[in-house]
């Protein structure tokens, strides 16, 4: 295989140069996520893969790993919510909706202090909120 | 993975709205996601119970701020991010887990760099994983750390991007990328543990 020391990075600008293994490895896992930042990235990968066939084949090795677990996870975490979940949701809702005002209050504290001849000044604000329900 | 399916059609006009209808709209579409959001309440939490009360958390809060919600953004993330803020916040405060190491950022490009000969073997592992019953891809999940558990089921459970995760879960993409890769290994380490001693259960002459 040529070998260069040309990054992804510089690939891309300078229109499908050869990369080494050794900067597509790292990120092969961008690749099958479908995480690298720029198409023109797909297609250097692409192009490595055209001309690299281990480098192919430890990225099919590990997509099909991957994508074996992703199925095996989405076949196995199926539980429903429970009847009396969706029941109380609702309700929540209901009663939350039944909220009507809502108030903010806010107070300002001012300190003045003075260390070493520089004095300072420290604002604190505190919000409070107060919601009021209306049930009937 | 349907990842289109949290956006929805922006035809509201928030400003317009009245308390009703935003009521309405919320049980519509936010409550569409209540089986999808306690699957993930069990993987965090490990019981039914806690998770029955985190989903209901979730959407309290999730009403009470629906109004912030941009209607056409991605509201599967949203109710996600609400699901997960309130777990890290409330569920786990007085859990005393293991943090994970600062080293975390660095070393997600443990991919084996550059290594052809590393991938050997992993294929018999593979077949190895198809006896695999469901109840052990469950506890090896909840055996996993919790950090690394939440990126792998973020990520291949829900689908979500790693700038969604880290979005969700509120730390940087690399972190969500290093606990991603290191989840995966984990998971599929214990996998194949639980793959050979099922193996060898069937070996045995008793069923």
């Amino acid at each position: 295989m040529p070998k260069s020391a040309v990054s992804i990075e510089e690939a891309v600008m300078s229109d499908l140069q050869w990369v080494s293994c050794e900067q597509i490895m790292p990120a092969l896992v961008l690749f099958i996520d479908h995480e690298l930042p720029t198409e023109s990235e797909y297609q250097v990968f692409e192009f490595h893969f055209q001309n690299c066939p281990p480098c192919l084949q430890t990225m099919e090795h590990e997509r099909t790993a991957i994508e074996f677990m992703q199925n095996l996870l989405r076949n196995t975490c199926t539980e429903q919510a429970p009847e009396g979940l969706n029941e109380r949701i609702l309700q929540q809702t209901q009663m939350l909706a039944g909220q009507t005002q809502v108030e903010f209050f806010s107070q300002t504290t001012i300190t003045e202090f003075s260390f070493d001849g520089t004095t300072s000044i420290q604002v604190t604000q505190e919000f409070t909120q107060e919601i009021r329900h209306d049930f009937n | 993975m349907d990842i289109d399916a949290g956006l929805e059609v922006a035809v509201v006009d928030r400003a317009t709205e009245s308390p009703a209808q935003k009521k309405a709209r919320f049980e519509r579409d936010a409550l569409a996601y209540t089986s999808q959001l306690y699957a993930a309440a069990l993987r965090y939490t490990k019981n039914t119970q806690d998770a029955q009360d985190l989903v209901q958390d979730t959407y309290a809060k999730a009403f009470v701020a629906f109004h912030q919600f941009e209607p056409g953004t991605n509201l599967k993330a949203w109710l996600y991010r609400i699901l997960t803020t309130t777990f890290i916040n409330t569920y786990r405060k007085d859990q005393r887990r293991p943090q994970l190491s600062d080293g975390e950022l660095e070393d997600w490009q443990i991919f084996e760099a550059a290594s052809h000969t590393s991938d050997q073997g992993r294929s018999a592992e593979d077949v190895a994983l198809d006896g695999i019953a469901d109840g052990d891809v469950k506890d090896a999940l909840a055996a996993m750390p919790e950090d690394f558990r939440m990126a792998v089921y973020l990520a291949d459970v829900e689908g979500f991007s790693y700038k969604e995760i880290a979005e969700i879960v509120g730390v940087p993409s690399g972190t969500v990328m290093s606990r991603l890769h290191r989840g995966r290994k984990l998971l599929r380490e214990s996998l194949a543990e639980y793959a050979k001693e099922r193996g060898f259960n069937r070996g045995g002459s008793h069923v």
